[in-house]
Formats: C-alpha cells, sequence, structure tokens
C-alpha cells in the first residue's frame, strides 16, 4: 500500500505535497473506501495526505445563504445534525442511510462524492439539492455544481494530484419546500442501495414551483430526471400527477444487470414505486 | 438426583474471558520466531495444470520456502473420501492417487508459500506462476448428471456421487387414489456458514516431536486421522490444539487450514502460522448444499397424507466432503415429520465444478423442509382446511412409522411443538379446529400481512450405521476431608459457541453432586483429552454429556469407595465412552427399499412467522416470530434461547439475504459486503423462543436431546409461507429477496 | 513512522509502517489481541475500538489517524478486575456466544451508552447495527445493552 502517511497543516500545504509528489499522492479524509482500493490494488498512490487536522474545514452552518458542509464533515455529524435534519432533510437521511455507524463515524461526505460512485447515498441527496463543491488547486478556488464532478463511475473530474474538494454548499430548504428520501437494499444496514432516489419539491399555492429527482443507480452518475420533473413543474402534485411523473422517471432510468444487487427491469419498476413514494412524502411535507 | 446445575441458567464458563476480549482464538497464538503462510489458490474452477514455475517467488527476499505437490507424502485428503489433493501437481507428474494434475474449483491450491513475513509471504504468492488450460465448466448438478457432460472426476464414470432410493408401500396407486395432489419444484442456493472467526492455525514441533496444530476445528480426531494419512505418519506423531473457535455452524468439518499448517511445520520443522482474510474463507471453503427438489404429494379430501414422491439432487460441488451423509440425512427426512404409508424417494448428489458442499447447520435437513412444508400449505389451500389443523392431522406420534420404516419412540414431541407455537401466535381451536388469528392492519396501503407456519425434524447424533460415540475422563481433586474440591472434565468436544463446555459441566456437577464452580473443562488437545467426535450433529449433549455423565457417575463410585474405605487418596480418575449404539443401534439403508432404523434420537421444531410484505417492492418484514423446540430436557434455559434465536438468524439470512451466488464456478459474492447476514435490523422485531419438554429422551443425559440445529430448519419455510399466506404467491426458490417476491407477484398479476 | 497515543488511559509510542491499520498495530505490535479482525473491510464490526470516543472499524482505520488521540480497547473496558457495567450485562444475558464478535459489540455499546445514557431500544439497534453476529441472533445482546443502561441508571 502507500508509504508515506502525512498532516499538511493548511489546504495550500496539501496542494503543495500533491504537487511534489507528482502524481504519487492521494488525498485521504476518513479512507473507508480508499484504504480498500488502495488494498485491492485499485489505487497505487504511495503517499497519503491525510487532511483531517487542517483547521477550518469540519463545519456545518448556514452563512450567506447557504449551508456548508467542510470536506472533514462525516456521515454521522451530517445524519445528527438540527440544521441538516431541519433544511436538507434528504441530506440527513441519506447520509444515515450509508454502511453502518462506524463507516459513517469516519467517512465523510465529500468522500463519498470524490469517489464518484452513482448510487452513493450521500452524492445522490446532494444532486437532488443542487449542491456545488469548493475545489481547490494552485490556480485558486472556484464552486462547481455538483454534477461536473462526474465523469463516469468511480470517475471524478477532480484531479487527485492537484486539486482538492474543500467545501460542499447549497441552498436550505425553506417553507413550501420539502425532501424526502428513498432506499431499497438487501438489508437494512450495511448494504449499499439497490435503488434511492432524492427528490426536493418547492411549493407554492398548492402548485410545484420546483421539482427535483435524483436516483441512483440508474445510469454512470447520479442521475436526475428531469422530464419527471418538468411534468410536476406548475402542476398541482395531485396523485395522479405524481404517478405521471413516476413513470417518466423510470422510463428515462437506465440501471444495468447487476447479479449482486438486482436486475435491470427490477430496479427500473423500482424507479417508478420510490419516486412516488418519495414525491408524495416530500410534496405532504411541503404542504403549509 | 437432585438436579442444581441442569436446568438452570448458569453462567458460561467462557464468557468472562470473552467479554474482557481474553479469549485467545487461533489467530491470537503467537510463537517465537515464527513463519508465515499464504495460499496459492487455483485460478480457475475447472483447468489442467501444466506448469508450476516458484522459482521467482523463491528469490523473493524473506521467502523462506515455497511448499508444493512435491512436498506432500501422500497428496490426499477428504473427510470421507480422499478425493481432495492437498496441493495440485501439473498433469504430467500427477501420477496416481488424487495428486491432482488438474484443479476442479477455485479452492483448489496449488502452493503455500512460506515467509519471515506475512507482508512477503503475500507478496510472494503472486509471484508463483502456474499455467493453467481451461475445462469445460459444468456449474449445475442436473446438467452434470447427463452422460455427455464433462467430468468433474476422471476416474468415475459419471459425476453422479451417490443415488438413494427409498421404497415404500405403493405411490403409483396410492396417488391414482388420492382426492388431492399438489405438485412443486423446489430450490435452495448456495449458502456460507459466515462464522465471524477467520480460519486461523498455528503449526509447530512440540517438545515430544510431534507435529502439532493450534487450530479452530469441529473434530479434532477426524483432523488428525486425515493429517496422518497426508503427511505418513502415525497418529500419535500429530497433535491438535483447540482453543476458542469462532463459530462453526458445520462449516469447519472439513479441514480447511490446519492440515496446511501441519505440512508446513513438516517440511520446515519450524513453527508456521497462516490466517485465512475473508474473501478466502468466503470463496475458499465449503457451502451448503444447493438443492433441487420435486415434490408430489397425495391427500384425501379430509385431509390425510397417502402418498409422497419425491426427488432430491444435490449439487455436492468439486470434492465429495460430506455430501454422502448429507443426502443420506436429506432423504430420511424428505417427507417431513409426517405419517405417509407411501412414498417413493430419489436422491442424488451430484459433482460439479462449483463450491465445494459439506456440512452446514441441518446437514441435510435444513433443504427438504422448504418442500415439504410448501407442499402442505399448498395441500391446506386446496383442502381449505388451516395449516396448523392439516399438519395436526398428519404429524408422527410415538407409535408411528417413518418413511424408513422405523418406529417413532418416546421422544417425538413435534405435535407439542406445533401446538405450543400456535396458541403462542394466536392461533385458537375449537371443536377439533384450528382457527388462524387476526393479523391486524398493515402499516401502509401497499404492505400485505400474512403468517406462516412450518414444523421440522432432525436427527441428533450421527446416522445411518455410522458410528457414533463419546470418551470422556473425569478427574476429582480431594481435599483433606475427602470431600471433592475440584473437577476437571477432559473431553475433546471443541466448543464452537454452542455452549457445550458449559452444558457438559453442568451435566458432570449435577451427577457428582458438586457446585458448578468446581468444575473445569480441560483445553481440548488431542494429546490430553479424549475424542468425543465432532461438534456437529446436534450430538454433543447427547452423546458427550452421556460420556460425561458416565465417567462422572464411576468417578462417584470411587469416590465414595475411597470414603467408606477411608483409603486416604486424594485423586480420583475415571473414563467412560457412550456409544450411541448401546440405546439404538443405527443401521444404512437398504439398498432396494431405502428402509432403516436412520437415527440416534431427534429433536422437533415449528416456527411461526407474521410478515409484512411490501407488494410493490418484493420486500418482506418479519413483524413477530415463534420458535417452539422440543429438545427433551432443557439444560440451560438462557442457552437454550441463544440457540433458538441463532438458528432463527441463520433461517432468516437463508430465506431472505444471503445467497453465495457463483457464475460458472467462479464467486461472484465474495465478501461481507457481497453476502449478506442479516443485521440487527434484519431480525424479527418480536420474537419468542418456546421451550417444549414433553418429550424427555430416556436415553439422552436427563432426558435431553439437542438443539444445535433443528431451530434453522423451519424458518425459510415459515417466512415463504407467511409471504404466500399475504400475498397468494408461492415462492418456489430461495432467497426470497424482493426481486424474487416482485417477479412472483408480477408473473401472477398481483403488481 | 512513530505512533504516539493515548491508549486505554496510557501513552503509547509506537513504531509502526505507514500504511499499517490500527488493527494490525494494536494486535501485532501491542499484543491487544483482543480487537478481532472478522472481515478487514469495515463490514462487520469486530474489530470496533473508540477513537476520541467514537467507534471505528480498526481493520480499515489507518493507524496514523490515531496520532495524538484517545484510542479505547476491549481491554480498557474492564477497570481493574472488575467487569465494566456492560460486559457484567453480556455476561448475564448470555450476550456471547462463539465470541469473536463479542469486543467489537462491547465497544459499540460503549460508544453509545457514553453519549446516550438513557437509550430506546431503537437507537440501541441502530447503535449496532454496524456489528456482525452471527450465533446470537442479537437478542440477548440487545437485550444486555438495555440492561447495562438501566444499570448505569
Amino acid at each position: 500500500m502507500w508509504q508515506n502517511y502525512l498532516f499538511p497543516a493548511t489546504v495550500q500545504e496539501a496542494l503543495e505535497l500533491l504537487a511534489h509528489h507528482g502524481g504519487q499522492a492521494r488525498i485521504i479524509a476518513g479512507g473507508t473506501d480508499l484504504v480498500l482500493q488502495s488494498q485491492r490494488g485499485q489505487c497505487a498512490a504511495t503517499v497519503m495526505i491525510d487532511i483531517t487536522r487542517i483547521p477550518g474545514l469540519d463545519a456545518i452552518e448556514e452563512r450567506d445563504g447557504y449551508i456548508t458542509i467542510g470536506c472533514q464533515v462525516t456521515h454521522a455529524r451530517i445524519a445528527a445534525s438540527p440544521l441538516i435534519r431541519q433544511k436538507a432533510e434528504v441530506l440527513a437521511l441519506a447520509c444515515g442511510s450509508v454502511g453502518g455507524p462506524q463507516t459513517r463515524n469516519v467517512g465523510t461526505l465529500v468522500g463519498n462524492v470524490v469517489n464518484a460512485l452513482p448510487a452513493a447515498d450521500g452524492a445522490v441527496a446532494l444532486f437532488a439539492l443542487e449542491a456545488e463543491v469548493e475545489m481547490v488547486d494552485a490556480s485558486g478556488r472556484r464552486w462547481l455544481p455538483i454534477a461536473e464532478m462526474y465523469a463516469g463511475v468511480g470517475e471524478c473530474t477532480i484531479n487527485p494530484c492537484a486539486q482538492l474538494v474543500t467545501t460542499v454548499r447549497f441552498r436550505p430548504l425553506s417553507d413550501g419546500w420539502a425532501s424526502a428520501y428513498q432506499r431499497l437494499a438487501n438489508r437494512k444496514a450495511l448494504a449499499l442501495p439497490i435503488l434511492n432516489t432524492a427528490v426536493v419539491v418547492g411549493l407554492e399555492d398548492g402548485v410545484c414551483r420546483e421539482v427535483r429527482i435524483a436516483i441512483g443507480p440508474v445510469a454512470p452518475t447520479p442521475f436526475r430526471a428531469r422530464e419527471a420533473e418538468a411534468a410536476l413543474v406548475g402542476q398541482t402534485p395531485d396523485a395522479e400527477a405524481i404517478v405521471r411523473a413516476a413513470r417518466l422517471a423510470a422510463d428515462a432510468a437506465d440501471p444495468r444487470d447487476s447479479i449482486l444487487r438486482g436486475s435491470r427491469d427490477y430496479r427500473k419498476a423500482m424507479v417508478e414505486v420510490l419516486v412516488r413514494r418519495a414525491l408524495t412524502e416530500a410534496v405532504t411535507k411541503a404542504m403549509p | 438426583m437432585q438436579l442444581k446445575a441442569v436446568g438452570q441458567g448458569v453462567q458460561r464458563l467462557d464468557i468472562n474471558q470473552k467479554v474482557r476480549g481474553t479469549r485467545k482464538y487461533p489467530q491470537d497464538f503467537n510463537m517465537e520466531g515464527q513463519l508465515y503462510a499464504k495460499v496459492v489458490w487455483s485460478a480457475h474452477p475447472h483447468a489442467v495444470v501444466k506448469r508450476i514455475d516458484t522459482s521467482v517467488a523463491e528469490a523473493l527476499p524473506g521467502v523462506v520456502r515455497v511448499i508444493t505437490y512435491r512436498d506432500v507424502p501422500v497428496n490426499e485428503y477428504g473427510i470421507n473420501i480422499y478425493d481432495q489433493p492437498v496441493l495440485v501437481a501439473p498433469r504430467h507428474l500427477a501420477g496416481g492417487g488424487q495428486g491432482g494434475g488438474k484443479v476442479r474449483w477455485v479452492g483448489d491450491r496449488i502452493a503455500i508459500v512460506v515467509a519471515e513475513s506475512e507482508r512477503i509471504a503475500a507478496h510472494a504468492r503472486d509471484l508463483v506462476q502456474v499455467e493453467y488450460e481451461p475445462l469445460p465448466v459444468v456449474d449445475d448438478p442436473r446438467r452434470a448428471m447427463q452422460p455427455d457432460a464433462p467430468l468433474v472426476h476422471e476416474n468415475r464414470e459419471s459425476n453422479i456421487l451417490k443415488h438413494i432410493v427409498i421404497r415404500r408401500g405403493d405411490v403409483g396407486l396410492a396417488l391414482a387414489h388420492a382426492d388431492v395432489i399438489v405438485e412443486g419444484y423446489y430450490t435452495t442456493h448456495h449458502v456460507e456458514h459466515a462464522y465471524l472467526q477467520p480460519d486461523a492455525a498455528l503449526g509447530f514441533v512440540d517438545d515430544e516431536s510431534r507435529i502439532a496444530v493450534i487450530s479452530s476445528c469441529q473434530w479434532p480426531a477426524d483432523d488428525l486421522h486425515q493429517i496422518a494419512h497426508m503427511l505418513n505418519l502415525p497418529e500419535d506423531q500429530l497433535r491438535e490444539i483447540v482453543p476458542a473457535v469462532g463459530g462453526a455452524f458445520g462449516g469447519r468439518e472439513d479441514m480447511h487450514i490446519q492440515h496446511l499448517a501441519a505440512l508446513c511445520a513438516f517440511v520446515l520443522r519450524h513453527p508456521v502460522k497462516i490466517v485465512f482474510d475473508r474473501e478466502e474463507v468466503t470463496q475458499r471453503t465449503g457451502k451448503r448444499h444447493p438443492f433441487y427438489m420435486r415434490y408430489r404429494t397425495g391427500a384425501t379430501r379430509d385431509g390425510r397424507l397417502i402418498a409422497a414422491q419425491v426427488e432430491l439432487i444435490s449439487d455436492a460441488g468439486a470434492y465429495a466432503s460430506t455430501s454422502i451423509p448429507v443426502l443420506g440425512n436429506a432423504a430420511t427426512f424428505a417427507l417431513g415429520p409426517y405419517k405417509i404409508p407411501h412414498a417413493r424417494v430419489d436422491a442424488y448428489t451430484v459433482y460439479t465444478n462449483n463450491a465445494v458442499t459439506m456440512a452446514m447447520r441441518g446437514f441435510g435437513a435444513t433443504q427438504p423442509p422448504f418442500g415439504y412444508e410448501s407442499q402442505m400449505d399448498k395441500l391446506a389451500e386446496v383442502l381449505g382446511m388451516d395449516p396448523v389443523e392439516l399438519r395436526m392431522k398428519n404429524l408422527l406420534d410415538v407409535g408411528d412409522i417413518a418413511v424408513t420404516g422405523n418406529v417413532m419412540t418416546a421422544e417425538t414431541g413435534v405435535k407439542e411443538t406445533l401446538r405450543r407455537a400456535a396458541l403462542a401466535a394466536g392461533w385458537r381451536e375449537e371443536d377439533g379446529h384450528w382457527i388462524k388469528p387476526d393479523l391486524g392492519t398493515p402499516s401502509a396501503p401497499y404492505k400485505r400481512r400474512g403468517i406462516g407456519v412450518a414444523v421440522a425434524y432432525k436427527n441428533v447424533g450421527y446416522s445411518l450405521g455410522f458410528e457414533d460415540k463419546a470418551t470422556a475422563k473425569v478427574e476429582l481433586a480431594l481435599d483433606e476431608s475427602g470431600e471433592i474440591a475440584r473437577v476437571v472434565v477432559k473431553v475433546a468436544a471443541v466448543e464452537v459457541g454452542q455452549g457445550v463446555l458449559t452444558a457438559l459441566a453442568q451435566i458432570a456437577a449435577d451427577t457428582l453432586g458438586v457446585d458448578m464452580d468446581k468444575v473445569r473443562l480441560a483445553l481440548v488437545d488431542t494429546s490430553e483429552t479424549p475424542d468425543a467426535g465432532s461438534s456437529s450433529a446436534s450430538r454433543h449433549v447427547f452423546i458427550s454429556g452421556n460420556a460425561v455423565a458416565g465417567a462422572a457417575a464411576q468417578a462417584k463410585e470411587k469416590w465414595q469407595t475411597i470414603l467408606r474405605e477411608e483409603t486416604g487418596e486424594m485423586h480420583v480418575e475415571a473414563e467412560y465412552t457412550f456409544r450411541g449404539r448401546s440405546v439404538r443401534p443405527t443401521t444404512p439403508f437398504d439398498p432396494e427399499t431405502g428402509q432403516c432404523e436412520p437415527h440416534i434420537s431427534y429433536s422437533y421444531a415449528t416456527q411461526i412467522a407474521l410478515v409484512e410484505v411490501d407488494v410493490e417492492t418484493g420486500q418482506t418484514e418479519i413483524l413477530e416470530f415463534w420458535s417452539a423446540a422440543d429438545a427433551g430436557k432443557v439444560i440451560n434455559p438462557i442457552m437454550y434461547f441463544g440457540q433458538q434465536a441463532g438458528g432463527v438468524h441463520m433461517g432468516v439470512g437463508y430465506a431472505l439475504t444471503e445467497n453465495y451466488i457463483q457464475q460458472e464456478g467462479r464467486p461472484r459474492a465474495r465478501r461481507f459486503s457481497e453476502y449478506h447476514i442479516p443485521t440487527v435490523m434484519d431480525m424479527p422485531r418480536q420474537f419468542e423462543s418456546i421451550a417444549v419438554e414433553s418429550a424427555p429422551d430416556p436415553n439422552g443425559p436427563f432426558g435431553a436431546t439437542g438443539l444445535g440445529e433443528t431451530p434453522t430448519l423451519p424458518t425459510a419455510p415459515a417466512i415463504t409461507n407467511a409471504i404466500h399466506d399475504a400475498t397468494g404467491v408461492w415462492i418456489e426458490s430461495l432467497p426470497a429477496n424482493a426481486e424474487r417476491v416482485w417477479r412472483a407477484l408480477r408473473a401472477a398479476d398481483k403488481l | 513512522m512513530l505512533l504516539k497515543m493515548t491508549l486505554n488511559g496510557e501513552p503509547v509510542s509506537v513504531e509502526i509502517e505507514p500504511d499499517d491499520l490500527l488493527a494490525q498495530v494494536l494486535r501485532d505490535k501491542l499484543g491487544l489481541i483482543g480487537t478481532k479482525i472478522g472481515c478487514g473491510e469495515g463490514e462487520c464490526g469486530a474489530c470496533t475500538v473508540l477513537v476520541d470516543g467514537v467507534a471505528v472499524t480498526s481493520c480499515i482505520y489507518p493507524a496514523m489517524k490515531a496520532h495524538g488521540r484517545r484510542v479505547e480497547t476491549i481491554e480498557g473496558v474492564a477497570k481493574d478486575h472488575e467487569l465494566h457495567v456492560i460486559q457484567q450485562a453480556f455476561v448475564d444475558h448470555a450476550a456471547a456466544q462463539c465470541g469473536y464478535c463479542t469486543p467489537g459489540f462491547i465497544m459499540a455499546a460503549k460508544a453509545l451508552l457514553d453519549t446516550n445514557s438513557h437509550p430506546t431500544r431503537e437507537e440501541i439497534v441502530a447503535g449496532i447495527s454496524g456489528n456482525l453476529c452471527r450465533c446470537t441472533g442479537y437478542y440477548q445482546i440487545v437485550e444486555a445493552i438495555e440492561d447495562a443502561a438501566r444499570r448505569m441508571g
């Protein structure tokens, strides 16, 4: 595995270490995925740069109209955060469904994102929240829409040899907005999802102002069911409209056959069920 | 005899160390200067081995030796038949015996790399170069039975390892006269034991120059028997020490690691440690047999079973292991605990290139209940009869004759388990009829509730003529006044978690009339503790318990003689061998009719599951579960509960979440993240264990039989019958995971 | 590399490889064999230890992460010769059979009860949902933890 393990004190130092080791180094936070990748020969890095001791990256806070979550924040902290539970419930539920307590205690939301798996619970929720991530490299900092982080299954657009993600942010869900999370797995803990969906709904005068439906794994990246969303916007979200939207989501989903987690046709059928349930739940919660 | 320990929930003897983390398992032992070994496994499920080149690996600094077929004196082993090579040889050198020439599954071994550190050994194993020529893979026993199938063992004419027949009465005639006939084709899957402690062993040469291993196992004496053959050494030059074992469930009945550690110590005359990782345990050790079961059952209109025709085909995998005795058991239990005068059973076990299949909790009694109990519910539905009532009419009672022609005797307590479970679950008995309880309201509009019952039984002790015996030694240390100060029980009954140490100590304490805290069980060490047979077949309480009770009774007699004669002796020793045949000799199947006296004793269980099925996703949740078992006298009620709950855990996984998936002989469920045993959240929310002591076995110690396996047997059919009750669909293949239930609902147009 | 941590209340310095995982260091370098390795992928919880009071699976936890931290293992749970309340409850409820998963369960239970002295049954179940047991069916474990919570007041 790796031959050196370093704790930079600042983001700047982390970037310098990445540069110094010229492609041999990787950023590690919780390491719950990276350690296994390293053991299984899927990550050849010889230097681990542990960013969990850099000050200032461990906050969950609301500022300037955003909720921001630092890259050291674990799934467990998000799942338990009153702020997240109140203003981005879908993310708390998603993070609370990852693995088991020990994994959630160590694994981070940002790690979940940069691993770029299409069914990563936290990431699917962030798609529904239209989150942005702050990417830092030698040229500075910039905010990217979360969807731009993904190049394919397990492929993140972040250059692991030169860039790192410090923060995730999204708009809190205010009055008239609500979210829901649905997940199907082979057992109730310690299981990757067969299918998951995160839904955010904004209502105005009983009509959908905005709808966001994220689903995994039905595409190489977490998937937004745009046609389904569009079909609801401007509509009264009654049972019929929700069923129609859920069907559109299932039509658009393109899951693959997995011998361990479920066939394509089962997953496709379940998209309709989970999206319908999530929309129903979110709409109910969003009603005044 | 006054019982002060037996029947009490006395504290487990090993638990203090277990909660402190100080109890040592094989991987916790180390020796000065020990070396570390890693196994080079077959890369193919079926291939000719053309060339093995160890030179690059051996050149790596820190590598001590790469052990290959050349180092194995007699290159074959196996618990039942010596059909497994220890280390596979290249074909041109294979010669006679099972030396190999080819790999037959991915658990075959090519070499063992021994190095100064675990890291070096792991690195070096990837440097051993093996040239293979892949052969066609046969991965379905039904295909493997065909005459044109590729042969797994070329020295055999067919892949069919064994065909067992049972013929009783006239099935054809009886079915022709049956008022109703129900049919089904049921399949079960490969299941991993998933004991939490990965196999580990430390081989060394002891101070008496014996080749010794500290290892997890279930039957040390049989391990030595096989290792002696393999190393061409007398058994008294071998030794196995068995510390704490982290679960077994049949999975350690075959040797996975101890013979390899012994071989390393034999070759190198140096301590060598081997520890498997979870992926090795999952992919390279044996599994529970998948069964393909065809049932045809006939009954009269008033619900009397009259005939059953059963075909069982089991997937033996690449080597025999215990597939033949497992099949034998399955055949004797093919009909379930019912009186059926006319029966025809054809049972086959067949070699394939899949994982070796072997003993696992139930030993062939676990698969048939999914068939016969589904059939019972199908019949109940066709007859419009309550499932409990139908079963009550047909269950075996004392004096009834089972399918193998044997007469059921005093310990037949199955009806009482059904009665107690049904009453606990809310059934009512009125005017001789049984009435199902109201199930309450489902928790969501898309959920349906259902309740399912299943009954099963199983042998206690070895079966079908295989001799079952145990020897125990009891040593008493007396104090100045002649009172018993300490009791040491020596018996090689391996504590795999089931609590045998404590149960045997309770039996010794009450037989001697001493307090539990005076009794100690010696560490299992073949050089010290006499052979007690395996920790399997739910047998230790009955067989080894009788041995301990016998030795304790003799020790007590000697002690009383000492007191009477005032000899002043301070030490008493007695040894006693209990033989199962002394209470009931078992016999093999008659080759034409299958009639026999199959088993020494039995235990019984009825389980009832209340489930809620999500009819949109196919997910099943178990709300409540009742498990009533009769294993005669309860030795320890707290441990009894633990066996019931643990058995149900394994049954829930079998029914819903576990599936050892292979594709063309290659493992696809490779590790714990891919092989899902139930978590605490997946267990029934409410669980009731009911101890039924209606039929003590007069031959068992204090009337006890054995409970280790029975609580796993009815769980899956209780759940699938509940799923049927909830949804109207029959689940005929396990596991009944969400997708499978959804498919059944879709096929029945019930989505 | 030199790993310094507080281990069961005592300062410890140990020379390790940079890629050593905490479970290996505890078992192989420090002889604390009570931490068990069941799966090697953070999936079964047998290796659970507490780092700064938080339960982690030490089999996938880079040992260097423990540098400067407070680590508790099963060996530190009993004080002197007296079992911890949780351990005693496990004894009383026969909440261990083969015992291999037991240290991990006790550590997970301790992490839970140290932060939540009156957990509901649901919270207990959630708290041990990252620990697998193949023997007990979990009921006696849940009851032991409930009982321990009661005894701790």
